[in-house]
């Protein structure tokens, strides 16, 4: 347990150093992207140095950065004014509530098609629509899906974070493609399992064919989807960006597009670190979740 | 004789309670005002700060005027008339300013309202670090701040300099309860906790959401007409246009050519287009290398466009061209130059030929000496808008077409673009500044010493009537100094190729009435005149 808190430890400080390292790269300064497309004199450049201590060495700045960081102090975001801990917590929760809706809803709804389209002519409709819904820019889907519930039917308000109607457009929107995916290497799972000796077992001790699929087969399907939890959390959190904007949601994604556009160091660390948090956090419990599944693992 | 008279409380009052006139939208439907009622608006833009002393973006200035006021306002003929204060007089040297301030106001959070406020105000912009921007271009001949009595002020500048009128008129030079500047637990990003003296009160913000604001009960005119206004934050425009068709918002700011239809084609709904004040979008031609340091390359480039063909691709014939560096709105605009360059592509190869790049390579582009005529413009991606990189493109492949010139668009980050123009890796540079004087834009773009004098040009014959375009205090005298600049730099020296005046749009359903956009800036106005029918 121990180990695995030292490594999670050493993964966040990497990943706030890559971070740190990949913003010190990129092209023009601090001082250039704060001042944007505003006026540039002298005067205005040494009062931003000043009040961002930007004349340090970067080594200085960089250790400076990582002795606040482990204080728990994130510093003060360049474009916005305010202390970086409020500008993430205030958009954590919208984010999370998206996220962990789309994810459940893509699982279930890959559960569920899994398992019912066995028959070849269901199949075929159902894996065109799903490669039809994960090469489809999630964009576009929000667009659709909003124009025919949102400004024709007027079945779900378009904007904001005002409670579950609003959260039913973006987590579907969000869910659709992970839910392709799932399906797919739900369904790949399902017909290998159904090959294997066990089947046959199972059959000839006269269980029915749902009870096969759903108790035995289903259970070895899971494992690669386990797998790709790790994926399916980047997944959400890059299509946050783009569900966030269409939607007009408060989010992670707006602030980190903003961010990262605007070179706005102090958050945009934030947000690696705490993306690498939750990896970490998700990646551990995976690990775990193989245990629970697959007896075989616990004994070794 | 420059003394401007004292203008009297009441004739302010009723020119600004008044200024619907010109810049109204069509509100007949909407009948007349009644008051109540709470009223959505669609926004394209999140503010980057809520303090008006931090103001930088024309797109936000529409929320700044409902919690805050500054001492004068502009009229729609390019003069100034008091709001806060109650008049203003210019001593005839245009080195002081003695502005006389409304009585009996209070800020929303009680404090009272006089001299020692405007005073603080001041000290607080020109505090370290607080508002650089406003300190070094605005404020910049400003010597110092007296308070004479609890109702006078008295502004002391170093140089003569008239755009001192124009700061007392923008969001920089609102007036922020001196207490709030004090508490305030974020002063620079704002928010709830600075107090104007507006006719609302923000009283929520809800960041990635939206900006709810209550109608400020103690307002010291006619209160407001609507109880409360929420701006919701709709970057996509098509989602805007959807919320707007649908009935979930009542107004909509920022439509795009695309979407114009949608609106126009719907009877319960208006659109209305107000051009923006400043400088026109245009290309500015860096003269400090080859090609562009050559006249008749710069000439050439504007001859092998013809911008009207170029603006209707791409704007459908929503775009108003531009034919000067200051907007048309302007009352500084020299609209002499109209009809008078561009367009001529013959010409353009005339003058190419002549300038010795008369020999074309393999692709059709012309070279001199082994070199192809390549000319690069950069645009900063977070600060493209209004199509302007399609709009790029199209001018790309007009002045190929017509006159061999190869111009390379690219569209980078923020960074690569702030590098390419420290190191001058670029010839054409891409600008549209919306201060509401279009001098002080010029200030900073054509000066020597100039803040974005992206041109590189330094020319004192220029330098020279900027100067005194600034100290001009007769509004004649004005007019003048800056059409002789114009001329100078559009049509003598062809520095410039303007292209179009940027504009905004508000649409909104006809229950909406008193929609206006602001007298000289051009952008939407606040919600202090708007009201919802019911």
């Amino acid at each position: 347990m121990l180990r695995r808190l030292a490594t999670g430890l050493v993964v966040l400080w990497a990943a706030a150093t890559a971070a740190y390292l990949a913003l010190l790269a990129a092209p023009g300064d601090t001082v250039d992207s704060i001042i944007g497309e505003g006026a540039d004199t002298p005067l205005i450049r040494s009062q931003i140095i000043r009040e961002w201590n930007l004349d340090r060495p970067a080594l200085v700045q960089y250790l400076d950065y990582l002795w606040r960081a482990a204080q728990g102090d994130l510093g003060r975001s360049y474009l916005l004014q305010r202390p970086v801990r409020d500008v993430i917590a205030d958009q954590i929760g919208p984010t999370l509530t998206l996220a962990v809706t789309a994810a459940g809803l893509g699982i279930v709804l890959a559960l569920v098609l899994a398992v019912t389209t066995r028959r070849p002519w269901a199949r075929r409709v159902s894996s065109t629509t799903e490669l039809v819904l994960v090469s489809t820019p999630s964009f576009l889907i929000g667009i659709v899906l909003l124009s025919v519930f949102s400004f024709s039917l007027g079945w779900f308000p378009v904007s904001g974070d005002q409670g579950v109607a609003a959260l039913v457009l973006p987590a579907v929107t969000l869910a659709l493609p992970v839910a392709g995916v799932l399906t797919q290497v739900l369904r790949d799972g399902l017909d290998r399992a159904l090959d294997e000796p066990f089947v046959v077992t199972a059959r000839a001790r006269g269980l029915g064919e749902r009870a096969v699929l759903v108790r035995h087969a289903l259970r070895h399907a899971l494992l690669p989807v386990i797998t790709l939890i790790g994926w399916l959390f980047g997944v959400l959190l890059g299509g946050a960006v783009i569900i966030e904007t269409v939607f007009g949601r408060p989010g992670l994604g707006q602030v980190t597009l903003q961010a990262v556009t605007s070179e706005d160091l102090p958050v945009v660390l934030a947000v690696v670190v705490f993306s690498a948090f939750v990896y970490v956090v998700i990646n551990t419990l995976a690990d775990l979740a193989y245990l629970v599944i697959d007896p075989r693992l616990r004994r070794s | 004789m420059r003394r401007r008279s004292l203008l009297i409380a009441a004739v302010a009052t009723a020119l600004v309670a008044g200024c619907s006139g010109s810049g109204g939208t069509d509100s007949a439907a909407a009948g007349e005002p009644v008051s109540g009622g709470a009223l959505t608006w669609a926004v394209e833009t999140e503010p980057i700060t809520l303090n008006p002393h931090q103001y930088a973006q024309a797109k936000a200035r529409l929320l700044v005027w409902n919690n805050f006021e500054s001492l004068l306002t502009h009229d729609d003929k390019g003069g100034y008339v008091p709001w806060l204060a109650s008049g203003y007089e210019a001593s005839a040297d245009g080195l002081t300013y003695t502005v006389k301030l409304r009585t009996g106001v209070t800020f929303s959070d009680g404090t009272v309202f006089d001299a020692a406020a405007v005073k603080a105000n001041i000290d607080q912009l020109l505090a370290d670090g607080y508002a650089p921007a406003v300190a070094a271009v605005q404020l910049k001949n400003l010597k110092s701040v007296e308070v004479v009595d609890a109702s006078t002020i008295k502004y002391n500048l170093t140089t003569p300099d008239v755009l001192i009128l124009d700061f007392l008129s923008s969001p920089q030079g609102a007036i922020v309860s001196p207490k709030s500047l004090k508490e305030a637990k974020n002063l620079k990003a704002g928010g709830t906790d600075l107090a104007g003296t507006g006719p609302f009160v923000l009283d929520r913000y809800t960041p990635g959401q939206e900006l709810h604001y209550k109608r400020n009960p103690s307002y010291r005119d006619r209160p407001a007409y609507l109880d409360e206004v929420t701006y919701r934050f709709l970057k996509e425009s098509s989602v805007r246009v959807g919320a707007l068709t649908s009935g979930q918002v009542q107004v909509i700011e920022g439509v795009p050519a695309t979407d114009q239809a949608q609106i126009t084609g719907n009877p319960a709904l208006t659109l209305s287009k107000g051009l923006n004040s400043g400088s026109a979008y245009s290309y500015y031609f860096n003269v400090t290398h080859a090609p562009f340091d050559d006249i008749r390359v710069r000439q050439a480039f504007r001859d092998a466009l013809d911008v009207d063909t170029v603006l209707q691709g791409v704007y459908r014939g929503t775009a108003t061209r531009a034919w000067s560096v200051i907007g048309p709105t302007s009352p500084l605009y020299d609209k002499t130059l109209e009809g008078t360059y561009g367009g001529d592509a013959a010409r353009a190869n005339a003058t190419l030929d002549a300038a010795g790049w008369n020999n074309k390579d393999a692709d059709g582009y012309r070279v001199k000496d082994g070199k192809r005529l390549t000319v690069r413009l950069v645009q900063s991606a977070p600060f493209v808008r209004d199509r302007r990189e399609i709009l790029a493109q199209a001018v790309q492949a007009a002045v190929k077409q017509s006159a061999g010139i190869d111009l390379r668009v690219s569209v980078v980050d923020q960074g690569t673009a702030a590098a390419a123009l420290e190191k001058g890796e670029y010839e054409v540079f891409d600008n549209s500044r919306a201060d509401t004087d279009a001098g002080a834009a010029l200030n900073l773009l054509l000066a020597s010493n100039g803040a974005i004098n992206r041109l590189g040009v330094q020319d004192k014959a220029i330098d020279g009537l900027l100067e005194k375009g600034q100290a001009a205090q007769e509004a004649a005298e004005r007019v003048d100094v800056y059409k002789r600049l114009q001329q100078k730099v559009i049509a003598d020296d062809s520095l410039i190729l303007p292209l179009y005046a940027p504009a905004d749009q508000i649409a909104s359903s006809k229950k909406v009435g008193g929609l206006q956009f602001e007298p000289t800036a051009g952008v939407p106005g606040s919600a202090y005149t708007v009201w919802l029918s019911k």
